[in-house]
């Protein structure tokens, strides 16, 4: 940092950067050219407390998750989607992604006396793909709770990030936030692609500390594409193999011949799986099985590599 | 580079350092290497204060050369090899994590690092019962897993509480809270941290998540920052005995192999170094929980050595599980 270099002292932690910028102060110097970086924010750095396994259990039970009103798919994720972690949709165009995230933004929404969180949304629209109509057709009074960005481009997706946290402090009762999607002004916009992967990784870890900090629920949603390998095509979400670390849960939407199947491709605390849903005009919702499958949860067919 | 700091040393107070300063020496370095007489003539101190400060500084500063045969029986007396609690790891990792170094374990999204982590984690704070410290950058501890990990090894309520709470968890997002926090816990946070515990294990998951948006480009930081991270827990490793377990992240090299992230100056600071990889067997379609575990780096075994392993029963080997699985199902 520039006080760092202006001093030319190596420093252990932040406060000693402060004790070292008083004293200098009190004997008379000035950094006349470069201001003082953020002295105080830089404080904020603090390595934090530590908290036992135990009390995160407590708070997690506390947290809940969010109902998807796929029964299936929410027996599958244990409860719903996690609240306080990164959730990651993916699939090809028109496979129900925003279809999901509407969902959501409606079930976050249920009162408390229902069972629900009766939190409010942040909807994050970089495609242009949120029509209201849509919302109208999945419920009719969920606009209330509602607040929707639309970003135009990836400077401005990451700068809202950057003032998000802000608004989540008068906010409190915010839950969900959705992304959709990411892909889209990174690919557009960026050639460089060290710099996408640097830009994203950064992101990753605002959305993280965003969903920890805040108790929100952030969910976002990616594109697919083909990559090459053994001379055999594979269809696997965009954005590079970095990107999948971002996310604490992904889910694949994909249609195997005539089915529409969601798999879990990387989760904490459950199996690799995959359950069968379609999009009805109520929206994102179970198949019903015939009375003869036991098994309600169907093997993935196709190894997907990711 | 130590700045000069008030009370530092008998003879250092405020004015002294004020004048000090005035004179152009900031650090520690500065007032060692400065003609003596001169710095007393410019800042009106006496020569005989300098001379007695300077030679307070320098016996605080140096390092003291030991001999070999002594480090050799503290290091017989002091290292201890914990057990990952996974037999396929162990056989990689010869016996287990060895106190006092740095392991690193890669893999790609969805490898199993974390799951690694936990059962790592789950078998410390349970088995071992010593405390765990878990310094969490993804946010992908899930304590309710943890809980399912401990009860697939114990059914006893309270062993399973009070293994939860020997694990103690740092959620941190970017790299300089990272830092922070492990110089932290190097300059004696550890036993705070812990209760009182004794801490066996430090776990970080994961490095390259915050130190990777800094490398790279027009920034200079990054490798800094990477630096003085791998320095805190190289010496926490060394001074508190304990075994320190940190993942990377995979990215594609030339050629279409895998190689851990972060680069070649990381690639100099973990001991032992294990990638993880799905493995790819296309049986009936199921989806599979195992994975490959491939010996990249080390200085006690042959690298490039595999063991196989099933990631939900992390504590059997993979062999015996075909065994244990038909045991299970005639007892459930």
């Amino acid at each position: 940092s520039a006080v760092q270099l202006y001093l030319g002292g190596e420093f252990e932690t932040s406060a000693e950067v402060l004790k070292f910028g008083l004293v200098l102060f009190e004997s008379g110097f000035s950094l006349t050219d470069d201001p003082i970086v953020e002295l105080e924010t830089a404080n904020n750095h603090g390595g934090g407390e530590a908290v036992t396994a135990l009390e995160l259990l407590q708070r997690e039970k506390e947290c809940g998750s969010i109902t998807t009103f796929s029964s299936q798919l929410d027996r599958a994720l244990k409860g719903g989607l996690p609240v306080g972690k990164v959730t990651e949709i993916c699939g090809a165009p028109g496979v129900g992604k925003t279809q999901l995230c509407l969902q959501l933004s409606v079930d976050v929404q249920v009162p408390l006396s229902f069972g629900g969180l009766e939190g409010q949304v942040i909807f994050m629209d970089t495609e242009g793909s949120f029509v209201l109509q849509r919302v109208g057709d999945v419920a009719a009074a969920v606009v209330r709770h509602f607040s929707l960005v639309r970003c135009h481009d990836y400077v401005e997706l990451l700068a809202e990030l950057h003032l998000l946290p802000d608004f989540l402090r008068d906010q409190p009762r915010v839950r969900l936030l959705v992304i959709d999607s990411v892909a889209f002004p990174f690919r557009q916009q960026l050639d460089d692609l060290s710099l996408r992967t640097r830009l994203l990784q950064g992101l990753a870890q605002q959305l993280v500390s965003i969903a920890t900090r805040h108790n929100i629920a952030v969910v976002i949603t990616n594109q697919m594409t083909t990559r090459l390998q053994d001379s055999q095509s594979h269809l696997v979400p965009a954005l590079g193999e970095i990107w999948g670390h971002a996310s604490t849960t992904r889910i694949l939407l994909q249609w195997e011949g005539s089915r529409q199947v969601a798999a879990i491709v990387k989760s904490p605390c459950c199996m690799d799986t995959a359950v069968q849903y379609h999009i009805t005009s109520e929206g994102f919702r179970d198949v019903n099985q015939p009375e003869n499958s036991d098994q309600p949860e169907i093997p993935l067919t196709e190894r997907r590599s990711l | 580079m130590v700045p000069l700091q008030e009370g530092m040393c008998p003879g250092l107070d405020g004015d002294l350092l004020r004048s000090l300063l005035a004179a152009d020496i900031r650090t520690v370095e500065d007032l060692v290497s400065s003609d003596l007489e001169d710095v007393s003539r410019k800042c009106s101190v006496s020569y005989k204060a300098l001379f007695s400060i300077r030679r307070v500084l320098l016996a605080q500063h140096t390092a003291f050369p030991v001999s070999g045969a002594d480090l050799y029986e503290e290091l017989l007396s002091s290292t201890a090899i914990i057990s990952t609690g996974n037999p396929s790891l162990d056989k990689l990792l010869d016996s287990g994590l060895y106190t006092g170094e740095i392991t690193e374990l890669s893999g790609g999204p969805g490898s199993g690092k974390s799951q690694v982590c936990f059962g790592v984690a789950v078998h410390v704070s349970l088995q071992l019962k010593q405390s765990v410290i878990y310094v969490d950058t993804t946010g992908g501890l899930t304590a309710s897993r943890l809980l399912e990990m401990l009860q697939s090894e114990t059914s006893d309520g309270d062993e399973q509480m009070e293994a939860l709470q020997r694990i103690h968890v740092f959620r941190l997002f970017d790299a300089y809270s990272l830092r922070d926090c492990l110089s932290a816990l190097r300059r004696g946070g550890l036993l705070q941290a812990s209760g009182g515990g004794s801490v066996k294990a430090v776990i970080v998951d994961s490095v390259s998540a915050v130190i990777s948006p800094l490398l790279g480009g027009k920034q200079n930081e990054g490798m800094s920052l990477m630096i003085q991270a791998a320095v805190a827990l190289k010496t926490m490793a060394k001074d508190f005995s304990v075994a320190v377990l940190v993942t990377n992240h995979v990215t594609r090299g030339g050629g279409g192999g895998v190689q851990p992230g972060l680069g070649a100056s990381w690639s100099h600071i973990p001991r032992t170094r294990i990638l993880l990889e799905r493995v790819d067997r296309a049986p009936s379609g199921c989806s599979s929980t195992l994975r490959s575990a491939t010996l990249i780096k080390s200085s006690r075994q042959p690298c490039h050595i595999k063991e196989e392993f099933d990631l939900q029963r992390q504590s059997r080997s993979v062999r015996s599980s075909s065994g244990k699985r038909k045991r299970d199902e005639a007892d459930s």
